[in-house]
């Protein structure tokens, strides 16, 4: 048997150095009004592309991207856009209720969508998990650069809605990708790495979301392996 | 009609979709390493040293370790010279008996003035010190009850190496077991680059596993890359040959129980624990105590003293005191070659020394020939000719060669010092002595080895065993010649037997036993575990003979590595790639309907009914108008338009009724192109190969009445959301939606009696019921008039067809026809619910009840229906026709008659109009249904004309007629107690007493004898 010393082992101070990687995935949902841009944010982050013409999303749209954090860090989103319209509006549940993490679009061109985003903010809070990171996006920040006249929702008005209640704030562009990256490189920064996946994969049983240390050779619970 | 498409989505990937996990994402980023890994260089140097837990041996460490100072030049071989720095002069080195002289004086015993002459400083990325006896463990009592708790010696070492290496190096890893200590420092740039560092300790000593012997070692992963192993071992010490043999299993201990953690490969924890040989480069030294052997002892420390005492300078000390040992015994020091029992040992195993050859310096200046007097082994009188002639009695060779230890692979460098133990503390050139006059002996060693030295040695050894196992199955067989078989394995001449071989230049001999010898002169380049090509130089080996302190001299090795190693930023830069392309992959890849609705249902519907007040939502489902009774179904197209097999099913939502797949009144099924119609999947998942299609069927049935009242109030909308969920897909939402036709069923008396002429879908609206602002325009219900003015023109039909056709029989045995439903001749459920669906159409539309029915319908069925229609629209009347309050009075005045209740059948109508007068639309209404039933049961069971005079003479079969009129008074009248009505809801004894209240009622209106 191997006996430890009076001293025992001990490694480089500070074990996230070199070698130990991370890889944590969460679920991200986006809600907001019909016609914000959460689809365009989406395809703007996954596939860095931007249509002038969107048909209104019936459904839920899934994806996934993953994003390096630092060169030992990684972390999976797995996104699902949903449907804007008023008519959907029951549905959302599905959708944030195990979500880790959720994106609240508005249009800075159109006051009733940040009210609109702020009736989510407050279903979210109420409804969806407790430790949720709720991020508030102010889209199509494009159309008021040319036209500052355009703009119906002050920076400084959301930014303090924002703050008060707790959330992340960007003004986005899908169409420019301006800060698109930065609002979900912001998020995975600020999720807990080292302790939440999505804890319930929702009912439909699509698996996978739940992370696990990858020395061990049954799929269990944990959700990041910090090795 | 054209079909739209109103959702989908397509995919161009062929293959499953890869998901990126931690698995698949470390793998595609492995799989392109080599854009990630760049060629690094490494020095490392060990130190060695049993310091006998002499005091002032610390002091003594930066001289010697980290500045390479201390090396007796001339007692050491030449070679080390090469590393000196050319323009440092070594003029003002302290001399030999200045420095004996510092020990006593408690001062340093390190040489002054010595510029050093090895490799150091900050050349050096990894510093690997191992130090034996760092405690003094004589006593056992010593060792369990202080050195566990100790931790002094060790902080003294740290000191003293962090103070000798250069400033920035950090620690790596700290071990001790008792007596040995293994500290590794690196340097600033290396430090990050090292990972998954283990350390484990293995005690053989006393009691067998205490760690006054055995080893401390760690492992290390350079650059993600290279795994290093170093290991630090105080075997069992003594000449003797059963603590060689002691020796032997120490090493097998060391090896059987060193386990280190698993190593953390780009995020992936190894799933094993490591040990000794599953590393890249293995390290090994301390003080493995193996002795000269076969020679006496003194001998040798007189031929070694010879040598030393030319080092001192006349009149010193030790000079005198090695001249005068020399003296005293004059018998002749006669050192021959070996005698040892194997012959081929002597020269051969001495090959590996010999082969450090100039050429094999790192340094890439040749150094000066003429720095060489001449190559020392060809100097008979050389100490390098007296070393060579000592080194096969070396132990460690022995059991090398007996495959004892360190026999797979273990390399060692060329001994060019003198024997390392054991001297009198203070002096530089005086072995032991003592009595003992212990012989000088190599105790001390770095031995290292490749992953390539240790596959090398097992494929020669495999191929032996081999060989052997074939020599002895043919002994077996009794072939003697099995000697053949071996020169044909061990004497093979490529010139004679094959060209397929590689040639080997005929120097070499292509023994197995001595593969070790045969590594080519330049770099060795190992492969790593990762595939990764490393190089291993050892650049330095040496004794520092100048160190003091103990009574061992300290080694040095320097080893130059050559290794690839990550580049992080490179590599995040490729993991981001991989990332994107897994994901890319995953999302194009994944599996995918698209949803076809046809429009031309809802085309050919709009010609022929009210404008669909629906204009917001084009997309999705149109049911159309939907009405009271009558199914309405809509059929969907579902292809996979993916390129992977794609399951998907409806699933629950959060609805009005809780979590469903849909509302009650909505039926959803599969039916699959290729399978008859009948055959329903329904909502069972489906899967789809790509292109494969299957049609879904949704079908609207409303016949619930309180979905009807909800309906007609406006408080529900035919508008919902069913969700098709594509398995690791997107969800689809399929909204669908229908256009509420206004009907007569669940409607208030007040409502009714307010429907215009033109009928209540004339009073259709998109938004609310509007009837409660229309005139009153009728006393009662005109649907009341309608149905039962038809069931009476029916019964009489159906009674009069009686007579003539014997094929319409009425049914006699069930009193409750034809309003009983389980009297009913008209058996087919689909054929009843069609005609009750235009029934109630007719009376929707304010059309003509008979004509609703096809001409062919015989009276007797369109009787069952009309009654049933009735019997249904009754008991969807809101209030009713008796409503709860109405029923309250009547029950109020039964109560207050307590036993004496009317029995007259007149009194009890008088008493029951009297009370329904307070409402004249509901009174009317009972009254004409009453007068309905009556005359229905009159038809179907005509009652004798003499009936009133019954007392006198009864005609023939009267009496029957009687009793069946009888019968179906009580049978309507429990038919319709149900449906006319309205009670608060009671249960048990009171429900029953309820009922029967109600049937006392309504028999009295039914009863014949009643009747004028
Ligand atoms: N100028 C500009 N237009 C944008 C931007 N983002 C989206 N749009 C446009 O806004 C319209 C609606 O965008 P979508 O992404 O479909 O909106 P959505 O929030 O997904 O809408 P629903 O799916 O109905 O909930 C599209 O025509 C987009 O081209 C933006 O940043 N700048
Ligand atoms: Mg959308």
């Amino acid at each position: 048997m191997a006996t430890k010393g009076p001293v025992g082992a001990r490694g480089p101070a500070g074990s996230s150095r070199g070698g130990n990687s991370r890889f944590a995935q969460f679920k991200l949902v986006l809600l907001g009004e019909s016609a914000v841009g959460k689809s365009s944010l989406v395809l703007r982050f996954v596939k860095d592309q931007f249509d002038d013409y969107r048909e209104s999303t019936i459904g839920a749209a899934f994806l996934t991207q993953t994003i390096s954090l630092d060169d030992q860090t990684t972390v999976k989103f797995e996104i699902w856009d949903t449907a804007g319209q008023e008519r959907y509006k029951s549905l959302a549940p599905m959708y944030y209720r195990n979500a880790n993490c959720a994106v609240v679009v508005y249009d800075i061109t159109q006051a009733s969508s940040l009210d609109k985003a702020k009736q989510w903010i407050k279903e979210l809070q109420r409804q969806a998990n407790e430790n949720i990171i709720i991020a508030l996006a102010g889209n199509k920040l494009d159309l008021v650069t040319d036209q500052p006249d355009k703009r119906a929702i002050t920076t400084a008005d959301a930014e303090a809605y924002a703050r008060e209640s707790g959330l992340l704030f960007f003004e986005t562009s899908a169409k420019t990708s301006e800060n698109v990256r930065e609002l979900f490189t912001a998020i995975a920064k600020k999720l807990p790495l080292d302790q939440a996946g999505p804890r319930n994969p929702r009912s439909g049983g699509r698996g996978g979301v739940e992370l696990r240390p990858e020395n061990t050779s049954t799929q269990g619970a944990g959700n990041t392996c910090a090795c | 009609m054209s079909s739209v498409t109103f959702t989908g989505e397509k995919s161009q990937v062929e293959r499953p979709p890869p998901v990126s996990t931690p698995h698949s994402l470390s793998k595609a980023v492995i799989a392109r390493r080599s854009e990630y890994i760049r060629p690094q260089k490494i020095k490392i140097k060990i130190g060695s040293w049993n310091v006998a837990a002499c005091s002032g041996t610390d002091k003594d460490l930066a001289g010697w370790f980290a500045d390479g100072k201390n090396i007796e030049p001339n007692l050491a071989g030449l070679r080390v010279s090469t590393a000196v720095e050319e323009n440092c002069s070594q003029d003002h080195i302290e001399s030999i008996e200045d420095q004996e002289a510092g020990r006593t004086k408690k001062e340093l015993t390190i040489l002054k003035g010595d510029h050093g002459t090895i490799t150091g400083g900050d050349t050096i990325g990894i510093y690997v010190l191992g130090l034996q006896e760092i405690v003094d463990l004589s006593s056992t009592k010593e060792y369990i009850g202080k050195v566990y708790s100790d931790t002094g010696p060790m902080t003294k070492w740290k000191k003293a190496l962090t103070e000798a290496i250069p400033e920035g190096y950090q620690l790596i890893s700290e071990q001790q077991l008792s007596g040995l200590l293994l500290l590794i420092y690196a340097s600033p740039a290396v430090y990050p680059t090292i990972t998954s560092v283990s350390s484990v300790n293995v005690g053989t000593g006393i009691m067998w596993s205490l760690g006054n012997k055995g080893a401390v070692s760690t492992r290390m992963v350079l650059g993600e890359t290279t795994s290093l192993v170093f290991v630090n071992s105080h075997l069992a010490s003594g000449n003797d040959a059963q603590i060689l043999e002691r020796r032997c299993w120490d090493v097998s201990q060391i090896l059987q129980k060193t386990r280190f953690d698993p190593i953390n490969r780009s995020g992936i924890l190894d799933d094993h624990q490591e040990g000794i040989g599953d590393e890249d480069f293995a390290f090994w030294f301390g003080d493995l105590n193996f002795r000269l052997e076969g020679l006496p002892g003194d001998d040798i420390r007189r031929l070694l003293m010879l040598h030393t005492q030319g080092e001192y300078d006349v009149g010193a000390k030790t000079r005198n005191k090695i001249e005068a040992e020399l003296e005293n015994n004059d018998s002749p020091i006669i050192i021959q070659g070996v005698d040892s029992d194997d012959e081929e040992f002597g020269s051969d195993s001495l090959q590996t020394s010999r082969a450090f050859d100039t050429n094999n310096h790192p340094s890439s200046d040749l150094p000066n020939p003429d720095d060489f007097v001449q190559d020392p082994s060809q100097d008979p009188g050389s100490l390098q000719a007296a070393i060579d002639s000592l080194l096969p009695h070396d132990q460690l060779r022995h059991v090398q060669k007996k495959k004892r230890a360190f026999h797979d692979g273990w390399r060692e460098g060329p001994i060019t010092f003198l024997p390392t133990y054991k001297y009198e503390i203070g002096t530089m050139g005086r072995f032991d002595s003592s009595q003992k006059r212990r012989a000088p002996s190599w105790c001390d060693r770095i031995l290292f080895r490749t992953r390539k030295d240790k596959a090398a040695y097992e494929k020669v050894n495999r191929e032996e065993l081999m060989a052997k196992r074939r020599d002895e199955e043919m002994k077996a067989r009794g072939i003697d010649t099995a000697g053949d078989d071996d020169d044909v394995l061990y004497d093979y001449d490529p010139d004679e037997d094959g060209d397929e071989t590689p040639s080997k230049s005929e120097e070499e001999p292509t023994t197995g036993k001595d593969f070790y010898d045969e590594q080519d002169e330049e770099d060795e380049e190992a492969m790593t575990k990762d595939g990764f090509v490393d190089k291993i130089h050892l650049d330095i080996y040496t004794s520092h003979q100048r160190v003091l302190s103990s009574d061992h001299k300290p080694l040095t090795s320097v080893f130059s590595l050559d290794y690839d190693a990550v580049v992080p930023e490179l590599r995040s830069k490729i993991q981001a790639e991989a990332a994107r392309e897994l994901d890319k992959a995953e999302n194009e890849g994944r599996p995918g309907i698209t949803i076809v609705m046809d429009h031309s249902q809802n085309a050919c519907e709009t010609s022929q009914n009210v404008d669909t007040p629906f204009t917001a939502h084009e997309e999705g489902i149109n049911l159309g108008s939907v009405s009271f009774m009558k199914r309405k179904s809509r059929s969907l197209t579902i292809a996979n338009t993916s390129q992977v097999t794609s399951a998907f099913a409806f699933v629950e939502r959060p609805g009005a009724s809780g979590d469903e797949i849909g509302p009650l009144w909505l039926n959803v099924r599969f039916i699959s192109a290729d399978e008859e119609p009948s055959a329903k999947q329904n909502l069972k998942e489906v899967v789809l190969e790509p292109g494969e299609t299957i049609n879904c069927v949704v079908e609207a049935s409303i016949d619930d009445i309180g979905l009807v009242q909800a309906l007609n109030n406006g408080t529900m909308k035919l508008d919902d959301v069913l969700v098709l969920r594509v398995t690791e897909g997107r969800d689809h939402f399929v909204p669908f939606h229908g256009t509420w036709m206004q009907t007569v069923f669940g409607r208030s008396i007040d409502e009714l009696i307010r429907i215009p002429e033109s009928g209540i879908r004339s009073l259709q609206t998109s938004t609310t019921s509007i009837i409660s602002t229309q005139p009153i325009r009728w006393s009662a219900p005109r649907e009341l008039f309608k149905l039962t003015e038809l069931i009476e023109r029916l019964a009489e039909r159906v009674v009069a067809d009686a007579s003539m056709l014997n094929a319409s029989q009425v049914p006699k045995e069930s009193a409750g026809w034809p309003f009983e439903s389980d009297s009913w001749l008209l058996q087919d459920a689909n054929v009843r619910e069609e005609y009750a669906a235009a029934v109630v159409d007719a009376l929707d539309s304010s059309g003509n009840l008979g004509s609703a029915f096809p001409d062919v319908t015989p009276a007797i069925e369109k009787l069952e229906v009309v009654a049933q229609t009735l019997v249904l629209w009754l008991g969807s009347i809101t209030d009713g026709l008796v409503t709860e309050a109405l029923w309250t009075k009547l029950e109020t005045d039964i109560i207050s008659r307590g036993t004496r209740q009317l029995t007259d059948a007149e009194e009890i109508k008088a008493w029951v109009l009297d009370v329904l007068s307070s409402s004249p639309n509901h009174n009317i209404a009972f009254v004409f249904l009453s007068s309905t039933l009556n005359r229905v049961a009159d038809f179907l069971a005509p009652l004798p004309r003499t009936h009133l005079s019954w007392k006198k003479s009864p005609p023939e079969g009267s009496e029957a007629r009687v009793e069946r009129h009888r019968a179906i008074e009580k049978a309507y009248a429990d038919i319709f107690a149900k449906v006319v009505f309205r009670t608060r809801d009671v249960t048990g004894k009171e429900k029953r007493v309820a009922e029967e209240r109600k049937r006392y009622i309504l028999e009295s209106f039914l009863h014949a004898g009643a009747r004028k």
